[in-house]
């Protein structure tokens, strides 16, 4: 199944070719969690703060459900 | 003879009739500042000097060095002296003519570095008003350790030094002015007119070395609620006024006429100045003709022709350290409190940055120490900040679905991205400008930016709730039009999120139309010309709205309402509806757990555990603010059970008291209790602490919320 993922602040240095806030499309099996998608695309677990599933805050074991907005963001703070 | 050269001296003193001379010298000085013209007076004195064939210097008629001193005495006792519009002492006089004798060129005659003698010379300016505590106008070596409260009675053009009254010792900041406007001024006062008082105070730990504690509060009763207003700045004042000793500075009472007049204040004193010459103009060109008149290391309060008119959401504004008027103490607007008193410019002159004192400096380094390693630790703090400044926020908040798009119409804006932390970042950095940058000296966040324009200005800095006024709020996805809108505010004098607000109005009401940048430009450019519907704008949202018919109006108490939804981010929309300051996101800031997953998690969409997050962070903030503390260090001290103790200790070591982190949650609550006092003495009642109808009826996208946190919880938020 595929979800869309974004990366921002920075955390596109993982990734061949992506710009911050460019959405890419992302295969994955049935049952997978959060934490498996980023080891899936290389993202170091560490490096990732706050994580968005349509727009809701979800821990890393969150079961991902196909055609979900996936936003991963570094740690990021202002007001 | 060397007219010149003393016209340099003197220049300072009447710049306006400078400019005089050179149109009556047939000179063309239009588009130029009083200074710029008054050098175009001088250079045309030297040419018509030398056409009629007066010797340019004094070696040309023998004098010799050992014949200056006999010269200058005789100067002084010559009858033009007492009429000379800047009093010169022996060593000027002197100092005037060995450049002459030396043919230096009258460059040296004049220099505006702090060094140089000019600051203690005004006194003589007859329409002068000099502060006369000796106590005071002597050395601030001794004021420093004793500090003072400025009053600045417009009324009477007086300047007096009084003793900070023991009630007031430990507090500062927030808590300072916020008490000072309950003590003294009525409630039901007009804004505008002569009860109302501008109180402003660094914080506690302002001007030592606590790592980024630069921040000033600016208090008085707002013309745009009618209740109390704190308006909270970076830049460099506080920490000067701190070093200065100055505890506060209250400008009250109203000057009869039209003149318009500016402070300066360093260690030698304060005083009243004529500043006719400074009305009209922007707060970068206000600012930059004060740092060539004082030295380029002064800080300078402003305010811009917004508050000059008046208008109702005008700021205050101050420097950072590149001389950038842009650090506002912007919301509420006490720019227009600030013009009602015809004061145009605040000139602080403090050498020293850190030096404020502190009664035990080993214990005290410590505890500095101990709480910058805890702001370097913290990820949002140590990492996030610094890399790309507040508006890395757009993103995430686009992301959590709670970006007021289109006038708070649904919450994400496809054009997000383009308007963010990051596209800045890439930006400035491409064309020569900073990604990172400090408000003030000392700061180790560095949250700050420096956007270079395509005009050749330089915006800085752009802020997440300044592009989002500006941006996805007018539906406009260009940097540049954000930039520009940010600049004309900057340099008008107005709060960047009521005027975002206020267009997003217009938009709504088909006066401009959304997503037309050049439209957004256009309306507000009329602010400064003081056109019908530049005062409109200049009143804020609520005002506009009424002008236009428009019922969608986001505000509260008369306040246009920030960044972040409150049907999606529903914490802050328990603090928007609350905070006793009107709409205000930094008031409560509730975003930290509902979004940004710092001190704990609570569902934005969500009633539950809202008022009670709220409550608390409303209770901290006002702390903080006392503290002179960036808020922001707010993120590392939720997530950390040592920080608050170190701020404590902080304090405790710097003033010798023994206060306890309990007193600091007491401080946070007494400061609200002070605040809401005030406000319910001019008249506010549960009522006001509501958010717009629309908010509680029309669902938001994209998680389809509505705003449904009770009356009666809302009434709960401050049962302390």
């Amino acid at each position: 199944m595929l979800v869309e993922v974004r990366v921002f602040s920075g955390l596109e240095r993982f990734l061949d070719q992506k710009r911050f806030g460019e959405p890419f499309s992302v295969e994955i099996k049935e049952g997978s969690s959060l934490r498996d998608l980023l080891e899936q695309i290389g993202i170091p677990e560490d490096q990732v703060f706050t994580t968005l599933i349509d727009g809701k805050y979800r821990e890393l074991d969150y079961i991902l459900n196909e055609g979900e907005r996936v936003s991963l963001f570094p740690p990021v703070g202002g007001g | 003879m060397n007219g010149f050269l003393c016209n340099r001296f003197n220049l300072i003193a009447c710049t306006g009739r400078f400019s005089d001379i050179a149109v009556a010298m047939g000179e063309n000085i239009e588009g130029l500042s009083f200074r710029a013209a008054a050098d175009v007076a001088i250079d045309a004195i030297k040419v018509l000097s030398a056409d009629v064939g007066i010797p340019s210097g004094l070696k040309e008629l023998g004098v010799k060095e050992r014949d200056l001193h006999v010269m200058a005495q005789n100067a002084m006792k010559d009858a033009c002296s007492f009429t000379n519009p800047r009093t010169a002492t022996l060593e000027d006089v002197m100092d005037i003519y060995r450049k002459a004798l030396n043919n230096e060129g009258e460059a040296a005659a004049f220099s505006s570095t702090p060094s140089q003698k000019q600051e203690g010379e005004n006194n003589f300016t007859e329409n002068n008003y000099k502060c006369t505590n000796d106590n005071r106008s002597k050395k601030a070596k001794g004021a420093s350790e004793v500090p003072k409260i400025l009053r600045v009675n417009m009324t009477a053009k007086e300047l007096k030094w009084e003793d900070v009254p023991e009630k007031y010792l430990a507090l500062g900041g927030r808590a300072l002015t916020s008490q000072m406007v309950l003590d003294e001024v009525p409630a039901t006062c007009e804004a505008l007119g002569g009860f109302n008082k501008l109180v402003i105070a660094p914080g506690l730990l302002s001007g030592t070395n606590a790592p980024s504690s630069g921040r000033l509060s600016v208090g008085g009763k707002s013309p745009l609620t009618g209740g109390i207003k704190e308006a909270n700045a970076g830049g460099i004042t506080s920490q000067k006024l701190a070093n200065l000793g100055i505890k506060a500075m209250v400008l009250e009472g109203l000057p009869a006429g039209n003149d318009w007049y500016m402070i300066k204040i360093n260690s030698e004193g304060a005083e009243l100045i004529p500043a006719n010459d400074l009305a009209g103009k922007g707060t970068y060109e206000t600012t930059a003709i004060c740092r060539q008149r004082y030295g380029e290391k002064v800080a300078v309060i402003t305010i811009g022709p917004a508050g000059e008119m008046l208008m109702a959401s005008a700021g205050v504004t101050n420097n950072d350290s590149d001389g950038n008027s842009s650090r506002y103490a912007g919301r509420g607007g006490l720019g227009a409190v600030m013009g009602s008193k015809k004061i145009k410019a605040i000139v602080v002159d403090c050498p020293k940055t850190f030096d404020a004192p502190v009664k035990d400096p080993e214990r005290f380094k410590a505890a500095a120490k101990k709480f910058s390693k805890i702001l370097l630790d913290h990820p949002v703090c140590g990492q996030g900040l610094p890399s790309y400044g507040t508006n890395v926020l757009m993103n995430i908040i686009n992301e959590a679905g709670a970006l007021p798009t289109r006038n708070f119409s649904r919450g994400r804006f496809d054009g997000a991205n383009d308007v963010s932390g990051e596209k800045l970042a890439e930006v400035a950095k491409e064309r020569g400008g900073k990604a990172t940058h400090a408000c003030h000296p000392g700061c180790i966040m560095r949250c700050s930016n420096v956007y270079p324009m395509p005009d050749g200005k330089v915006c800085a800095p752009i802020e997440y709730e300044t592009a989002w006024c500006f941006g996805p709020n007018l539906e406009i996805n260009d940097l540049d039009v954000v930039a520009k809108l940010n600049y004309i505010c900057n340099d008008v004098g107005l709060d960047t999120i009521e005027a975002g607000c206020t267009l997003g109005v217009l938009a709504e009401a088909g006066v401009i139309p959304f997503g037309d940048g050049e439209a957004a430009i256009k309306a507000l450019e009329e602010v400064e010309k003081g056109t019908s519907l530049g005062r409109i704008i200049g009143s804020g949202s609520t005002v506009a709205g009424k002008a236009f018919g428009v019922t969608r109006i986001p505000a509260v108490k008369g306040q246009g309402i920030p960044a972040y939804d409150p049907r999606s981010c529903k914490g802050n929309g328990v603090t928007y509806a609350t905070t006793p300051m009107g709409a205000d996101h930094t008031a409560g800031y509730a975003v930290t757990a509902n979004i940004l997953k710092v001190g704990g998690h609570v569902d934005p969409t969500k009633s539950e555990g809202q008022v009670e997050l709220s409550r608390n962070l409303q209770v901290a903030t006002a702390a903080v603010d006392a503290t002179g503390l960036c808020l922001f260090v707010a993120f590392a001290v939720l997530d950390n059970p040592e920080g608050v103790p170190t701020i404590v200790e902080m304090i405790n070591a710097q003033y010798g008291t023994e206060l306890t982190p309990d007193d600091v949650v007491a401080l946070g609550q007494q400061i609200l209790k002070v605040e809401r006092e005030f406000n319910k003495k001019a008249g506010f009642t549960k009522a006001d602490d509501r958010l717009p109808e629309f908010f509680t009826t029309e669902e938001f996208e994209p998680h389809n919320t509505k705003f449904d946190i009770k009356d009666e919880e809302l009434d709960e938020v401050f049962n302390f």
